[in-house]
């Protein structure tokens, strides 16, 4: 099982960035701005927590807390 | 000396090729050990070598590369959407890859072409060709993992959206890329 506070951790260490910065409304594209660095972002995710996903598990991903929740669900699915 | 319409061409392939290699960069380092790391990090040497070779050339031409906000390869993560895992990744590069071969083979056979844009281009079109091949493979090694119909029809997908992008980039600089579909 992996939480919420654990994706974004794991989002804050990637974006070295601090985790207070990431709100579950935060959009994505005002943390990344270039959108290889968000594919880069989603792989390191996946390898972290053992999760595979495809283009469309991502197809209504615009924030942090879409992000974060799709992982959760998806963990908790596989488990 | 270069025309104004093909100095940004060449800048255009320029900053694709500073883009790709930038992409794969990222991704070469924080792939795991083994045969697809290996061939990605030479898959990013060499599209920085192209933007090298382009630079170069522009230069030999008494030019200076023209500064691009946005490459082909955006408007394809656009069109696309961004891919999610490797195999998509592999999936839009390989698509991206024959576009960029076909675009240079073309560019190739124009009758006036300047002989150092041509060996530019011959240089370059050899190592694009291994980058089909390479990926091509690596598609196939990940059959079992993903399934060959879900890579069919990722593949079918790009396509898709590769056609699309092409369209609109002929369009929206028709008058730049005149001279290439004569």
């Amino acid at each position: 099982m992996i939480d919420k506070n654990a994706v974004k951790e794991q989002i804050a260490t990637f974006l070295k960035q601090p985790v207070s910065r990431l709100q579950d409304d935060t959009s994505l594209t005002s943390l990344v701005v270039e959108s290889f660095i968000l594919v880069e972002m989603i792989i390191d995710l996946q390898d972290a927590f053992g999760l595979r996903l495809v283009q469309e598990d991502m197809k209504d991903v615009k924030t942090v807390g879409d992000l974060t929740q799709l992982f959760v669900s998806r963990a908790g699915a596989a488990s | 000396m270069l025309d104004e319409n093909e100095l940004w061409v060449l800048s255009f392939y320029r900053s694709s090729e500073i883009s790709g290699s930038l992409f794969f960069g990222r991704l070469a380092r924080s792939m795991k050990p083994g045969a697809i790391q290996r061939d990605m990090t030479k898959h990013f040497s060499d599209e920085a070598a192209h933007a090298w070779y382009w630079t170069s050339c522009i230069e030999e031409l008494g030019a200076k590369p023209i500064k691009l906000s946005s490459s082909y390869q955006d408007q394809y993560l656009t069109a696309a959407g961004p891919p999610s895992n490797l195999m998509e990744i592999l999936g839009i590069t390989q698509v991206f890859e024959k576009r960029v071969v076909n675009q240079y083979g073309r560019h190739s056979q124009l009758p006036e072409i300047n002989p150092i844009v041509q060996n530019t281009l011959t240089k370059i079109m050899a190592d694009e060709k291994w980058h089909i091949e390479w990926i091509h493979d690596a598609l196939k090694l990940m059959e079992p993992e993903y399934g060959k119909d879900l890579i069919d029809k990722t593949l079918k997908r790009f396509w898709e959206a590769d056609q699309e992008v092409y369209r609109k980039t002929m369009q929206e600089h028709e008058q730049r890329l005149k001279y290439l579909v004569k």
